[in-house]
């Protein structure tokens, strides 16, 4: 049995879930191409005008995949105690439905961490009949996909790259626990690998230095991981930053620094990815090895709508540069690039000067992050 | 302390009359208006959707009156609203305006935390009994609004003066306004009542029978005659007998009273309707939405209007299954997006559009044209 998993949305943070998950129950997942051209065109013919970019991405993605038995579409309505995702995650499969091509059947089952690890896999069994699994091995696989979060979450994204973190983790497994097993099924990276060619920026890649203390300004790029990591939609805003900058991620942020950075705010905040993204965003904006605060969003997205405010709020506080990025299906890459230098420029010339500003026709623009 | 709230239609009076009836200074903000708008505008984040932008207008004209405390529904998502009450305290004191925010809901579940923040409201002088007896009060004015407001549905497109009409639906909110006992709002009712009677004498009310339309959509624009653009009026204007998926009470019976009071015209249903379509709930009244649709479409009203703030992520949700409704039971469904750019006439044009759209379905379904038909035309 072949299962197709769209590029998109969930895969970027909860695909180590669910590739632990199938894998465990041996069936084969079939990753859509990273997005090109074709794909969000495709998605933004097929998708509702008034949804978010990430949406109209999906469901490009979904057409992109073939000769798969299901399309899997999973119903993420929560990933931990207290919060939801995002309203338009609760409304997947059905608001995504008209992309999906005829014929062609969609697998989905609710996720909802809210309650308990029960009600969790109480709520997976539901595959038992449609995959035709027992319930133990259902348990089982629970337990495998848990474990390949986890090792992703502890990697804290160490490599800059969601493929490579995946990477890092899958090889990590493989040789600690199931090494023995050489005539193991091709695992999912190995798969993925035959289908993206890695290029030559791989090499690239590694000539870069890594974690090495450098005088090269540091960015903290904040939003949600299926913008800062999807490269087609965002221009391939990730690798400009890092051919320039040492890049800091929402997932570099260890999950005690979150926690303890969401003080301050009376009431918390009930979306798992805000959560992260504030938390994250307000450690930076404190940060002081941290030069400037990058936010990536894209136009209508309701979560960032209240999430940016709060975070620009805490970066004009302690006077750190910041930059929102919104992207949609229009954004050009002359003007993001114009920006970003502009952006860099200004960082970079700040540290030179320290932040000096002439006094005279002090408070004309009281609101500026000039110290 | 002076107490002000967001306006969200009529529910001003509600909120007023809670107050007043606890001998707490309230300030009623000024009517939504453009004014407000630009006002709430100009501080709010710039993708924040319409209701916070009312919202914050709303603070900063009452706050020129004098007001100090914000009272304010929340939630626990997902939708954004459960939020406002802290990001609107923190515009607000960063724009200099001395606001105490508070939220009316139970803070990390803690049943405690929310007597606590009654308490502050209330003062110390009310007791218990008095606040659940004015709660309940209050709760019957709303359902006596709605009662009104759906009256005035009706008689809009039945009635041959609009704005004698308009008049007396004036004229009963501020009846309502000043009631404060129990008769006096039943009184209000009957007599609303009775003078669409009288004026419906003489009028052939047997002949007319007007388009009926279904508005379904984002609970504070479809309230708020000020952000949907009056499209009600406009379309009782046109001759279309409205009615509308959730009423003030029916929100306040579910949302502040968690069910235990139905409302006029309870949401509960809903959900059941919507399964077919959206199985699970989307946060807001996403699924409410839907299921409207589909209780409207079962009755078999002629249209159904969707209405929402730009970029609300529930009814994007519900936005996105509507097709789906539209397919299966035959019924076309217009979606109306608001924002702070929305203009008068746009509206108004679309609305006129789609009315003549269904007046000319329901001609040709009341005279299928046959041949001679034709040729007796052409002599």
């Amino acid at each position: 049995m072949k299962i197709g998993f769209p590029r998109a949305l969930y895969y970027f943070d909860y695909f180590p879930f669910w590739s632990g998950f199938f894998h465990s129950l041996d069936i084969e997942l079939v990753i859509s191409p990273p997005t090109h051209r074709e794909i969000m065109n495709q998605g933004l013919k097929k998708a509702s005008d008034e949804t978010c970019l990430p949406l109209k991405i999906l469901a490009g993605h979904i057409q992109a995949l073939e000769d798969v038995d299901y399309i899997f579409l999973p119903r993420m309505v929560s990933v931990e105690a207290d919060t939801y995702t995002c309203p338009k995650f609760l409304g997947i499969p059905e608001s995504v439905l008209p992309a999906v091509p005829e014929g062609q059947s969609v697998l989905t089952v609710t996720l909802n961490w809210r309650n308990s690890k029960r009600q969790v896999l109480k709520d997976l069994e539901v595959l038992t009949e449609q995959l035709g699994k027992s319930k133990a091995e259902i348990r089982q696989a629970f337990n495998k996909g848990m474990e390949w979060q986890k090792k992703y979450q502890n990697s804290m994204g160490a490599e800059w790259d969601f493929e490579d973190s995946l990477n890092k983790i899958e090889s990590a497994s493989w040789d600690s626990t199931e090494s023995s097993k050489s005539s193991a099924p091709l695992t999912w990276k190995e798969r993925m690998i035959s289908i993206i060619p890695l290029t030559s920026d791989k090499a690239e890649k590694q000539n870069l230095p890594v974690g090495e203390k450098s005088d090269r300004l540091r960015i903290a790029l904040v939003g949600h991981s299926y913008l800062t990591h999807e490269s087609y939609a965002n221009l391939n805003l990730l690798r400009k930053l890092h051919e320039k900058v040492d890049v800091e991620l929402v997932q570099n942020v260890r999950q005690e620094d979150i926690e303890g950075h969401l003080s301050g705010l009376r009431k918390k905040i009930f979306w798992s990815h805000s959560k992260q993204i504030f938390g994250a965003g307000n450690k930076y904006a404190q940060d002081q090895r941290v030069d400037g605060i990058i936010y990536l969003t894209c136009f209508g997205c309701g979560t960032d709508s209240i999430i940016q405010e709060l975070v620009s709020r805490k970066a004009r506080e302690k006077h750190k540069p910041y930059m929102l990025i919104t992207l949609d299906e229009h954004s050009g890459e002359a003007g993001l690039v114009t920006r970003l230098e502009a952006f860099l420029d200004m960082v970079e010339r700040r540290r030179g000067h320290e932040g000096y500003v002439s006094t005279y026709g002090e408070c004309l623009d009281s609101d500026s992050n000039a110290l | 302390m002076k107490v002000t709230f967001p306006h969200m239609g009529n529910a001003w009076i509600v909120i007023q009359t809670l107050f007043e009836s606890l001998n707490v200074e309230v300030v009623v903000p000024p009517f939504n208006s453009k004014r407000t708008l630009n006002l709430g505008t100009k501080l709010s984040p710039e993708s924040a959707c319409l209701p916070l932008k009312l919202n914050l207008g709303n603070y900063i004209e009452a706050a020129n009156e004098g007001a100090d405390t914000i009272v304010i529904t929340g939630g626990i998502g997902p939708c954004r609203f459960g939020y406002y009450g802290e990001v609107e305290r923190q515009i607000l004191i960063d724009s200099g305006y001395n606001y105490e925010v508070v939220t009316l809901e139970p803070p990390d579940g803690s049943l405690l935390g929310l007597a606590k923040r009654i308490r502050f409201l209330a003062g110390t002088k009310n007791s218990w009994a008095k606040i659940l007896m004015a709660m309940r009060f209050a709760y019957l004015k709303s359902v006596a609004l709605d009662r009104v407001e759906d009256l005035i549905h009706a008689a809009r497109p039945r009635l041959s003066n609009p704005a004698l009409t308009e008049k007396l639906y004036e004229k009963a909110k501020e009846q309502l306004v000043q009631a404060m006992t129990e008769k006096r709002v039943k009184d209000t009712v009957a007599w609303v009542q009775e003078s669409i009677r009288e004026r419906q004498e003489g009028l052939n009310t047997e002949s007319v029978k007007p388009l009926r339309i279904g508005i379904i959509g984002e609970i504070y624009t479809i309230l708020d005659p000020f952000s949907s653009v009056g499209i009600e009026e406009e379309l009782g204007r046109l001759g279309v007998e409205v009615d509308r998926s959730i009423y003030l009470s029916g929100w306040v019976g579910n949302h502040i009273f968690r069910g235990l009071a139905p409302g006029y015209r309870s949401i509960k249903s809903y959900p059941k309707h919507a399964k077919p379509f959206l199985p699970h709930f989307v946060g807001g009244h996403g699924i409410e939405t839907v299921g409207a649709a589909v209780k409207f479409a079962r009755e078999g009203y002629d249209g159904i209007i969707q209405v929402f703030p730009l970029s609300c992520m529930p009814e994007i949700v519900a936005a996105s299954v509507l097709p789906k409704v539209q397919d299966a039971y035959k019924i076309p469904i217009m979606t109306l997006i608001v924002d702070e750019h929305t203009g008068h006439a746009g509206i108004q044009t679309r609305l006129e559009a789609y009315v003549d759209m269904l007046e000319r379905a329901r001609l040709l379904q009341e005279s299928i044209q046959t041949r001679e038909g034709v040729l007796s035309v052409g002599g």
